[in-house]
C-alpha cells in the first residue's frame, strides 16, 4: 500500500474516533471560560461566547470561574495530595508485585498459576462491599481522615492487578536470558534485577500507568476516609467544594476536570513512547 | 604457612556463605519468600474486610453496627424477591455485554490505525488518551452537565439551527426521518424529537440506559486500545514477514494471522473492560443515582443504596456478593482461554 | 555495572536505553513532578496543633451551605470567637449534601469520628448510635423557651423517649412565582393548587412553564411530599402506620398526572437538586417550590426578573394549605466519642441556638431557628431586607409559623419516614403515574406495598 493512501486511511480512521472521545473536553474548556449570565441563557449559543448587556461579570469569556478553584477552594492541594498518594502507591505497588509476579511466572509451576489466578480474583471485590469494615480498621489504626489511609488501601486493588499483569509480562521473556545470567555466577535475584527488570521497562511502565490511573480515578475510599478540605485528593474535593447544596458551580467543574485531564493524558503519552519504543526496539522481535 | 583452623574457618565461612545463597537459590524457599509479601498485603486488605462483608450478608446487621443477628441465607433469598434487584442485575449484564462490544470493535480498529506513524500521530494519540486520563467522578460531572435536563448541548445542537447566518439546518429533522424508520421495525418504539420538549437523556429510562453505555464506553476505550496496541506491538516480526512473503492477501494476513495471535490481547481487553464497567458505582450513581425511578440501577448502586442508604448492612452485603461468583467465573473461564491460545 | 549493559545492548535488549538511563530519567522526572507534593504533604502530616496553645479541640462536619458567606461567617468568625472563649481550637470540615450519609455511616463503623455531625433532615436511623440530646434540648428550652413543633416532631422518638437529634434549624419552603408573568395569563397568584393548573397550560404556551420537579433528587421529594398532605395524602399517621394507599393520595397524582400533561416538560423527571434553580434564574420557568436560594441567587445575580418575583406559601389542597421543611438542620453527637468531647460538643451546640441571632442573619434568613424564640422580630428583621420588592420576605414568619410541617406529619419523623425519603418513594410513585406506567390506584396500591416492609422492618427494631 502506497504511503499516502496508507496514511490517508489511518486518519480517516482515527480522525472520527478522535473527534468523538476529545470532544467533551472542548466543551469543558468552553463551558468553563462563560460567565453566569452566558452559560444560563438557553438562547445563547453552546458554542459560541455572547455577552449579555449588563452582565455583572464583564465580557464573556472570562477566567474568573477558573481562577475561583484556585482561590477559594484547596485545588493546588487536592493536585499534590494526588499526586502524593498515587506516587506513592505505585511504588508499593511494585515492590510488591514485581517479585510476586516474576515468582509466580517462574518459579511454581502449576501452583502458580492458580495463586496467580487467585490474587487477581482479589480484585474483583468492589469497594461498594469493602468499604464500611475498612473504615474500621482505618479507624483502629488511627489513620482516619489523614491520607495514609489512601496509601494503604490503594494497593489492595493496584497490587492484584499488577501482579497479574507482570505475571504475564515475565512468562513471555524466554528462560535463556536469566540462565545466561546465571550461568554467567548472577544469583537468581540478582538476575532478576539487572536482566529481567531492564526488560521488562515496558510491562512495569505499565503497571505504573495503570496503578497511578487507578488511584486517581478511586471515588468511594477517597469520600470516606477523608473529611478535612484540605487533605481530600481531587475526586473527593470536587464533588464536595464544588457542589454547595443545590448550586453546581458548573463551570468551575470544568476548568477543575480539564486540568489534571490534561496532565495526566500528557504524562500517558510521553510514557506511551517509551512503552512502544520498549516494544520496537525491545526483547518482543 | 599451612594453618589447618584458619583454613576450616575459611572453609566453614565458605560453606555458610554457600549455604545461605543455596537457600535463597532453593526453590522452594526463594518462590514463596517473594510472593509472601503481596499476598499478605492482599489477605490483609482484601481477605479480611471481604470475609467481614460475607459474615455481614448472613446476618441482619444495620449500616453502622458490624454485627448482627444470624440470618443464614436469608438476605441472598429476600434480595432476589424485590424487582429493583433484578432489574439491577439485567441491568448490570446488559450494560458490561453491550459496552464491551463497543470497546472491543473500537480499540482493535483503532489499535491498529495508531500502529504505523503519521504525522500528527502524538496529538491524535493525546486527544484519545484524555477520556481514560480525566479522573471518572469529574468527567461524569461533565457529562451531568453535557446531557442536563435544561441546558444539555446535545439537545441544543439537535434542537437549534447549526448554520451561522441563518442557515436553517435543523439536525432534529433528518434525525426523526430515520427515527421514523426505525420505528417501523417490530419491538422498536423510539417516537419523534420534539423541539420544545427534546429528549432527556438521564430522565427518561432508555434514554438514561444508553447515556450510560456510550459513557462507559467512551472512557474506557482508550485504555483498551492501548492494550490492543501493545498486543500488536508484540506480534514478532518475522511472523507478519513470512506471511508477506507467503504472498498472502492483506484479508487472509489478518484472518489467519493477526487475529488468533490477538486474541490473547482480545481476551485480556475484555476481562478488564468487564470489571471495570461491572464494578463500576461511580458513573451510575453521579448520572442518574438509579433513577428515573431504579430502571438504571446496576448492583453496586444498588447494594450502596440498600446497603447504606436504608441502612439494611447485610443485604447490601448480599445484593453486593452476587456480582462476585459472576466475575470470578468468567475471570476463570477467560483466563483458562487466554493461556491455551497463547504463543509462548 | 558497566558491563551488564555492554552485555545487554548486545543482545539488543535494552531498546537503546540503559538501564542507567531509564532510572536516571524515570527517577528525575518523579522528583520533579512530586518533589514538591511530597515536601507540602509530609509536613502536612505534622501534628496540627503543635504551635496552637488552646487545650481543647472541637471538630464539625457539616454541609458547604449553599450560602458561601455563612460557612465564611460561620467557620472563620464565630467558631474562632467561641473557641477563644472556651480555650477550644474549633475544626469545621464540609462535605457534599450527598456524602452526608454514607460519612456518617463509616464513621459509626469506624466508632470513631467528628465530635459534632451536622445533617440535612432528621437521622432517626442512628438512634442507637448517638447521645440522647434531651440535656441539650432542655437547656436551651431553659433559655430561650420551648422548642417548636416541627422540631420536636423531627427529632424526638416517642417510642424510645430519646431525642436523637438536636434539631438546629429549619428551612421555610417558599413557592417562588412570576408575578408578570402570571398576570399575563390573567391569573392573579398561585394560591390553590387549581389556579397552577389553571395557569399551566397557559404558562407553557408563552413558553414558561411551571417547575415541579418528579425526579430523585431533594426538591422534588419536599414538593411532592408537601403536595401530598395539601391534597389530604399522608405516608403515615399520627401512630406510625402505612396510610398512603388513601383517596387524598390518589387525587394527589391525578392531580400531577393533569399538571405535567398540561404544563410540565419532560426535563422534570430529570432534575437535579439545582435544576429548579436553575431553570427559573435563566428566566425560563414561572413558578418553582424551593428553599429562598432561588430568589437570593436572583438578586446576586441583578436579574431582571428578580424583582417580579414573589414568595407566597404553599398554594392551598382540597384538604388543607401544608408545607414541610425544605431542610432541617440537625446536629448529632455520637455516643462513642468521649465524655469530655460530648460535653464540649453540647456546650458548643447550646450556645449556637440561644445566640441565633447572628446565625439567622448570617444565613440571609435561610436558616430559621427550630426554637421559634431564640429570635425576635421576625417580621421587623424580614421586612428590612433591601432587595425590592420589600417586604417580601416577610411571608417566610407566616410559612414558619403556619405552614411548615415535619416530614412525616401527622407522625413523627422517625427511622422508616427517614428511609423512605432517602430512597425517593414518593417521586417514583409521580413519575410513574406521571409517565403513564401506573394508574394512580395501581401506584399508591405499589406504594404501600414497598412502605409496609419498610415501616414492619423498624418497628422489628423497636425504633417505631
Amino acid at each position: 500500500m502506497s504511503r499516502l493512501r496508507s496514511h490517508g486511511l489511518s486518519y480517516l480512521v482515527v480522525g472520527p474516533f478522535a473527534i468523538v472521545l476529545a470532544f467533551p473536553f472542548y466543551w469543558m474548556l468552553i463551558t468553563a471560560l462563560k460567565t453566569n449570565g452566558d452559560l444560563y441563557n438557553p438562547d445563547h449559543v453552546p458554542f459560541k461566547f455572547t455577552t449579555m448587556n449588563g452582565d455583572p461579570e464583564g465580557h464573556s469569556p472570562t477566567f474568573r470561574h477558573v481562577t475561583f478553584i484556585f482561590h477559594h477552594t484547596h485545588y493546588v492541594r487536592w493536585l499534590e495530595n494526588t499526586a502524593f498518594v498515587g506516587g506513592l502507591v505505585v511504588v508499593i505497588t511494585l515492590v510488591l508485585a514485581v517479585p510476586a509476579g516474576y515468582a509466580l511466572a517462574r518459579l511454581s509451576g502449576r501452583l502458580g498459576q492458580s495463586v496467580g489466578i487467585g490474587i487477581f480474583l482479589t480484585y474483583l471485590v468492589p469497594p461498594t462491599l469493602l468499604f464500611l469494615p475498612l473504615s474500621r480498621v482505618i479507624s483502629k489504626l488511627g489513620l482516619q481522615d489523614r491520607l495514609w489511609s489512601l496509601v494503604l488501601v490503594y494497593p489492595s486493588f493496584t497490587v492484584p492487578f499488577s501482579t497479574w499483569l507482570l505475571m504475564g509480562f515475565f512468562k513471555t521473556i524466554p528462560f535463556d536470558i536469566e540462565d545466561a545470567a546465571m550461568i554467567d555466577g548472577c544469583s537468581r535475584l540478582k538476575a532478576l534485577w539487572r536482566v529481567i527488570v531492564p526488560i521488562s521497562v515496558p510491562g512495569i511502565l505499565t503497571v505504573v500507568i495503570f496503578s497511578f490511573s487507578l488511584c486517581v480515578n478511586e471515588f468511594i475510599y477517597a469520600i470516606t476516609f477523608i473529611s478535612g478540605s484540605t487533605h481530600r485528593t481531587l475526586s473527593a474535593g470536587v464533588p464536595t467544594d464544588l457542589i454547595r447544596g443545590d448550586v453546581f458551580f458548573w463551570q468551575s467543574l470544568m476548568a477543575a476536570t480539564l486540568i489534571p485531564s490534561i496532565l495526566l493524558a500528557l504524562l500517558y503519552n510521553c510514557f506511551l513512547d517509551r512503552f512502544i519504543a520498549g516494544f520496537t526496539g525491545g526483547a518482543f522481535r | 604457612m599451612y594453618d589447618p583452623g584458619g583454613l576450616e574457618a575459611v572453609a566453614r565461612g565458605e560453606l555458610e556463605r554457600r549455604r545461605a545463597r543455596d537457600l535463597l537459590e532453593e526453590r522452594r524457599f526463594l518462590a514463596p519468600a517473594l510472593i509472601a509479601p503481596a499476598v499478605i498485603f492482599i489477605a490483609l486488605l482484601v481477605g479480611v474486610p471481604l470475609g467481614l462483608a460475607v459474615y455481614l450478608s448472613l446476618t441482619d446487621a444495620t449500616a453502622g453496627s458490624l454485627t448482627g443477628r444470624w440470618v443464614g441465607l436469608h438476605n441472598f433469598v429476600d434480595a432476589w424477591h424485590n424487582p429493583n434487584f433484578r432489574t439491577a442485575l439485567e441491568n448490570t449484564i446488559v450494560f458490561t455485554l453491550v459496552t464491551q462490544a463497543l470497546i472491543v470493535v473500537g480499540a482493535a480498529v483503532l489499535a491498529h490505525a495508531l500502529i504505523r506513524p503519521f504525522r500528527g500521530r502524538w496529538l491524535v494519540r493525546f486527544l484519545i488518551l484524555l477520556p481514560w486520563a480525566a479522573p471518572v467522578a469529574l468527567s461524569t460531572i461533565g457529562f451531568l452537565w453535557i446531557l442536563d435536563s435544561q441546558f444539555s448541548v446535545l439537545n441544543w445542537t439537535l434542537v437549534h439551527d447549526v448554520l451561522p447566518g441563518g442557515g436553517h439546518l435543523y439536525l432534529y429533522k433528518p434525525v426523526n426521518s430515520v427515527l421514523g424508520v426505525i420505528d417501523h421495525l417490530p419491538w422498536v418504539h423510539t417516537g419523534k424529537i420534539n423541539p420544545f420538549n427534546p429528549p432527556q437523556w438521564l430522565g427518561q429510562a432508555t434514554l438514561a440506559k444508553i447515556s450510560i453505555i456510550v459513557i462507559q464506553a467512551w472512557r474506557i476505550l482508550p485504555f483498551a486500545t492501548v492494550i490492543f496496541l501493545a498486543g500488536l506491538s508484540s506480534i514478532p516480526a518475522e511472523i507478519e514477514d513470512a506471511a508477506r512473503i507467503d504472498g498472502a492477501t492483506a484479508f487472509r494476513k489478518f484472518w489467519y494471522v493477526t487475529l488468533p495471535l490477538q486474541l490473547p490481547i482480545a481476551v485480556v481487553t475484555l476481562l478488564f473492560g468487564i470489571v471495570f464497567t461491572a464494578t463500576d458505582m461511580t458513573v451510575v450513581y453521579v448520572l442518574t443515582n438509579g433513577g428515573p425511578f431504579n430502571s438504571t440501577q446496576v448492583l453496586t448502586t444498588w447494594a450502596y443504596q440498600t446497603g447504606i442508604v436504608s441502612s439494611s448492612l447485610g443485604q447490601g452485603a448480599a445484593v453486593s456478593l452476587y456480582l462476585l461468583p459472576v466475575l470470578v467465573v468468567i475471570a476463570v473461564l477467560m483466563l483458562r482461554f487466554a493461556r491455551r491460545v497463547e504463543v509462548t | 555495572m558497566a558491563e551488564a549493559d555492554d552485555e545487554l545492548e548486545e543482545l539488543e535488549l535494552t531498546g537503546g536505553l540503559t538501564r542507567r538511563d531509564i532510572i536516571r530519567r524515570g527517577v528525575g522526572g518523579f522528583l520533579v513532578l512530586y518533589g514538591g507534593a511530597l515536601t507540602k504533604t509530609a509536613v502536612a502530616g505534622v501534628p496540627k496543633f503543635r504551635h496552637k496553645e488552646l487545650k481543647h479541640n472541637l471538630r464539625i462536619i457539616q454541609w458547604s451551605h449553599f450560602v458561601p458567606a455563612y460557612d465564611t461567617w460561620f467557620d472563620n468568625v464565630y467558631t474562632k470567637k467561641w473557641g477563644a472563649k472556651h480555650d477550644t481550637d474549633v475544626s469545621v470540615d464540609h462535605i457534599n449534601l450527598a456524602q452526608l450519609p454514607a460519612r456518617a455511616k463509616a464513621e459509626v463503623a469506624a466508632r470513631s469520628g467528628h465530635d459534632i455531625f451536622g445533617h440535612l433532615s432528621p437521622q432517626a436511623g442512628l438512634e442507637d448510635n448517638v447521645i440522647n440530646h434531651r440535656e441539650v434540648v432542655e437547656e436551651v428550652q431553659h433559655k430561650v423557651g420551648k422548642v417548636g413543633r416541627v422540631g420536636f416532631k423531627s427529632c424526638h422518638n416517642p417510642r424510645t423517649g430519646k431525642w436523637h437529634g438536636f434539631p438546629e434549624n429549619f428551612v421555610p419552603d417558599p413557592v417562588h412565582y412570576r408575578r408578570d408573568l402570571f398576570h399575563q395569563v390573567g391569573v392573579k397568584s398561585p394560591n390553590t393548587w387549581e389556579d397552577v393548573l389553571h395557569a399551566a397550560p397557559k404558562l407553557k404556551a408563552i413558553g414558561h412553564p411551571v417547575g415541579i420537579g418528579m425526579s430523585n433528587e431533594l426538591d422534588s421529594n419536599m414538593a411532592l411530599i408537601a403536595l401530598l398532605q395539601c391534597y389530604g395524602g399522608f405516608i403515615q399517621n399520627a401512630h406510625a402506620r402505612v396510610t398512603i394507599n388513601s383517596k387524598g393520595t390518589r387525587d394527589a397524582l391525578n392531580f400531577m398526572h393533569s399538571l405535567y400533561k398540561k404544563g410540565l416538560t419532560n426535563e422534570v423527571f430529570a432534575w437535579t437538586a439545582s435544576s429548579n434553580n436553575q431553570g427559573y434564574l435563566a428566566g425560563r420557568l414561572s413558578l418553582a417550590l424551593n428553599a429562598i436560594s432561588i430568589v437570593r441567587s436572583a438578586e446576586d445575580g441583578h436579574l431582571p426578573f428578580a424583582k417580579s418575583t414573589r414568595l407566597l406559601p404553599i398554594p392551598k389542597g382540597p384538604d388543607r394549605r401544608l408545607g414541610l421543611e425544605h431542610v432541617m438542620g440537625v446536629y448529632t453527637i455520637w455516643n462513642f466519642t468521649s465524655k469530655a468531647q460530648q460535653k464540649l460538643a453540647k456546650r458548643f451546640i447550646a450556645d449556637l441556638e440561644i445566640n441565633y441571632q447572628a446565625a439567622f442573619k448570617h444565613s440571609k434568613y435561610y436558616n430559621f431557628p427550630a426554637f421559634p424564640n431564640a429570635v425576635h422580630n421576625y417580621r421587623q428583621q424580614l421586612g428590612a431586607d433591601p432587595h425590592p420588592p420589600k417586604g417580601k420576605y416577610r411571608i417566610l414568619d407566616t410559612i414558619a409559623r403556619k405552614y411548615t410541617a415535619n416530614i412525616g406529619f401527622p407522625g413523627y419523623s422517625n427511622a422508616a419516614i427517614d428511609e423512605i425519603f432517602n430512597t425517593f418513594l414518593i417521586p417514583q410513585m409521580f413519575a410513574q403515574v406521571a409517565q403513564g406506567k401506573m394508574t394512580p390506584a395501581e401506584a399508591a396500591k405499589a406504594a404501600e406495598r414497598e412502605m409496609k416492609p419498610i415501616f414492619a422492618k423498624w418497628r422489628r427494631r423497636k425504633k417505631i
